[in-house]
């Protein structure tokens, strides 16, 4: 039998919680009550892979609010995106949204989330670790998925398929999602599964307020304080089998992205989220906007503004454009670049010059490019 | 020379263990944050006596960074 060979890397420290994720993750599993998992911000972790030419979906790290440390034991090629955790090899900086090239025996080290909360590592060849009902995406309340059902641990081994990859490759600015650098977040909602149970003043309330994330949220839920709901009749006046808070309704399934409203504490289920339960939905975020949550800190402030299904679905299309070869900077216009700028060697010359009237003075700075003088640029000083 | 200990994750303080004028040694934990329903330890990176703390238990959506107890 022929044994596969793989790369490898070491983990040195883990982090707070790094853990393996795919995307989409566990799909069509819900009815046995495992949610998809994956990775929360799919659209940074998505151009992680598409940086080391894997598949968009392909097994890399996601790594919240601290990173880890890693030693690779084989030469490689990674993509570092998502939140900015100073990431550094061998202790000098390493840009993010960029395909780099690191070497045996050489470090990787990470800090803490600046801006942003996650990050993620992609791995030319991606990570291999065992499938479990069709992703490798970690599952850690139910120990499935992943290395070992868990976070990754100090000390142990990760297995990196072996691939090649180009070095250099590069983002393109516009397909790099745009976080917040003051703490505000806008979410997209969409209205349902149960809004004919909050009233147009509860409505009105939950869209034009706004709603400070818990420490208390995970990639299970996100609880979030702001004020009181109101509701409808309809919760206020019901069967006993829906149970005695207004925010109760008989046990029914939750989509992913449900804003469950837990007696008055709105909890976001997200990517590890309950399958099923009995709080009422009044609206559900939809998964275009799943990175924003992602990113978001403990503390932050999110408002919500409602799209319909139809624009959520468009979103979730253009993000799936987006990640895609289509952000590349492509090589060739990389290499043009270069050759431009080994090319123009410039002068600068100061000239003096003289106003109409002759009386003031104007200095000129002009800048020559040598061969041909193809081009002239002037600047102007007053 | 005093060093400061920064908080390294975002979130609430769950319990500070040690007061100003305390003595401490190294990998003594000095803190417990709550993050993401985990605990998180910040110990003490060197042996000596407390000069300063400036968070307090319960305390909400620290920032990853703040200086939270100062050591001489």
């Amino acid at each position: 039998m022929k044994v596969k060979d793989f790369n490898m890397i070491k983990v040195i420290k883990k982090g707070l919680e790094t853990s393996v994720q795919d995307y989409p993750g566990r799909i069509g599993t819900l009815n046995q009550g495992f949610p998809p998992s994956g990775p929360m911000d799919s659209w940074s972790f998505r151009l992680a892979n598409v940086l080391v030419e894997n598949d968009p979906g392909a097994p890399a790290l996601e790594c919240q609010f601290m990173g880890p440390s890693i030693k690779f034991e084989n030469d490689m090629v990674i993509a570092i995106t998502g939140a900015d955790m100073d990431p550094k090899i061998d202790d000098e900086p390493i840009p993010l949204w960029e395909s780099i090239e690191v070497k045996k025996d050489q470090i990787l080290e990470m800090s803490f989330a600046t801006i942003g909360a996650r990050s993620y590592i992609a791995f030319s060849g991606g990570i291999d670790s065992e499938l479990w009902l069709g992703s490798r995406s970690t599952f850690h309340k139910a120990g499935v998925g992943g290395i070992d059902g868990k976070a990754i641990q100090d000390g142990q081994h990760i297995p990196i398929n072996k691939s090649k990859s180009k070095i250099g490759r590069k983002i393109k600015k516009d397909s790099i999602p745009e976080f917040s650098k003051n703490k505000k977040w806008v979410i997209d909602v969409v209205k349902g599964p149960n809004d004919d149970w909050i009233d147009d003043n509860g409505h009105k309330m939950f869209l034009n307020s706004e709603w400070k994330l818990q420490s208390k949220s995970d990639r299970t839920g996100y609880r979030l304080d702001g004020p009181n709901w109101t509701f409808t009749e309809k919760a206020t006046n019901k069967g006993l089998e829906h149970g005695a808070e207004p925010s109760n309704i008989i046990d029914q399934g939750y989509p992913i992205g449900a804003i469950n409203i837990a007696g008055q504490t709105p909890i976001i289920l997200v990517n590890d989220g309950p399958s099923m339960g009995g709080f009422i939905v009044p609206y559900t975020v939809p998964s275009a906007a799943f990175w924003k949550l992602g990113q978001a800190k403990p503390g932050d402030i999110l408002t919500f503004r409602e799209v319909s299904l139809e624009k959520a679905q468009e979103m979730r299309l253009e993000q799936t454009l987006i990640c895609s070869e289509k952000s590349i900077i492509s090589s060739s216009f990389v290499e043009k670049q270069n050759i431009k700028k080994q090319n123009i060697k410039i002068d600068k010359i100061k000239i003096i010059d003289f106003d109409k009237e002759r009386k003031k003075e104007k200095i000129r700075e002009k800048i020559i490019e040598k061969k041909g003088m193809k081009s002239i640029k002037v600047r102007f000083f007053n | 020379m005093s060093i400061e200990v920064k908080t390294t994750v975002p979130g609430n303080i769950w319990k500070v263990l040690v007061q100003e004028g305390d003595d401490v040694k190294k990998d003594d934990i000095l803190f417990i944050m709550e993050v993401m329903k985990t605990e998180v330890n910040h110990q003490s990176p060197i042996d000596g006596k407390i000069i300063k703390v400036n968070i307090h238990n319960d305390q909400e959506a620290v920032e990853p960074g703040t200086v939270a107890i100062i050591i001489d």
